[in-house]
């Protein structure tokens, strides 16, 4: 966990420290096992859906993709902080074996109803740079001293 | 109801199945499963699996990651045996002729952290309907699901899930 965000600190336009998963077979069947998702299209490479697509390899969750953002967005608030909402589209595909990276930026800071709360831009980009889940996130975050 | 997909139009019908709600379901948050969804999704942060560790922060047990919200309890023939997710036969229940389908986007709203030990009743609703018309129709379908602590009958989240049919 990193070194806890006070709502003082943060600044509109600064971005969240990225994470970076090339997620393999081994990792989609452990997602498989903890979401309880078993659709083969995500670890059998021979499930006939995959064909009509023009695919050979399987397809991430998109849930997992969102668990990413999930990551990004949890780090950023910090074990005093509290994630209140965050929600993302999925835009686009990403295979197995390839690099996905989880960034986000903050683009607004206010106070409503006593909390401070920090608005992000958030997403999963592939590895040619596309946003395939781009989406938003409000964090409530600490005060210095509260 | 329409019989081709390029002619196919929202009902008032298929209106009125909005905010109709299902039965309840059961969710189950545990030690175990929060762990195994963190190893899931990849993350280290012993607040997902050491509960010691996860007390001394302030939390009632290991914290469940975000948009992890409890595993449907699992009754065979009651639940889809693909998905795990309960086939219930009270709720919304449209007759739509897409045979095409992909997940559209996810959204939680929460109310509470989510730990476990948490048992929680979920019910769904029809959200939200839009037809997106052109050559190809697509139509956006988003349910929500609403959870509540079974012990103490607070909303802790919102999900809200958009499926596209096309």
């Amino acid at each position: 966990m990193a070194q806890q965000a006070y709502f003082e600190d943060v600044e509109v336009g600064q971005q969240l420290p990225p994470i970076k998963i090339t997620p393999d077979k081994q990792q989609l069947v452990k997602f498989a096992a903890g979401s309880g998702d078993f659709n083969p299209l995500h670890f059998d490479e021979k499930f006939p859906m995959l064909k009509p697509m023009g695919l050979t390899e399987n397809i991430v969750h998109g849930r997992f993709k969102y668990a990413q953002v999930g990551r990004a967005v949890f780090a950023f608030a910090g074990y005093k902080g509290r994630v209140k909402r965050f929600g993302v589209s999925y835009r686009g595909m990403d295979l197995l074996n390839r690099e996905i990276t989880v960034g986000g930026v903050v683009t607004a800071k206010r106070e409503e109803n006593g909390e401070h709360l920090v608005d992000l831009d958030v997403w999963t980009e592939d590895a040619e740079g596309k946003k395939t889940t781009p989406g938003t996130a409000v964090v409530a975050l600490p005060k210095r001293g509260s | 109801m329409p019989d081709t997909e390029t002619a196919f139009q929202i009902t008032d019908e298929m209106r009125a199945q909005i905010g109709i709600e299902s039965e309840p379901w059961t969710y189950e948050v545990t030690t175990t499963s929060v762990r195994m969804y963190a190893r899931g999704i990849g993350s280290e942060d012993p607040i997902h699996y050491d509960v010691d560790f996860a007390k001394q922060q302030g939390f009632r047990s290991i914290v469940a990651p975000l948009g992890y919200i409890g595993t449907p309890v699992y009754l065979p023939g009651s639940n889809d045996p693909t998905f795990g997710f309960p086939r219930r036969a009270s709720g919304p229940h449209l007759n739509i002729p897409f045979k095409g389908l992909l997940d559209g986007g996810t959204e939680t709203e929460y109310f509470d952290v989510i730990c476990a030990g948490d048992v929680l009743e979920e019910t769904s609703h029809l959200a939200d309907l839009k037809l997106r018309e052109g050559a190809r129709p697509m139509l956006f379908i988003t349910n929500e699901s609403v959870y509540k602590d079974k012990a103490t009958g607070k909303v802790v989240a919102k999900q809200r899930l958009t499926s596209i049919h096309m």
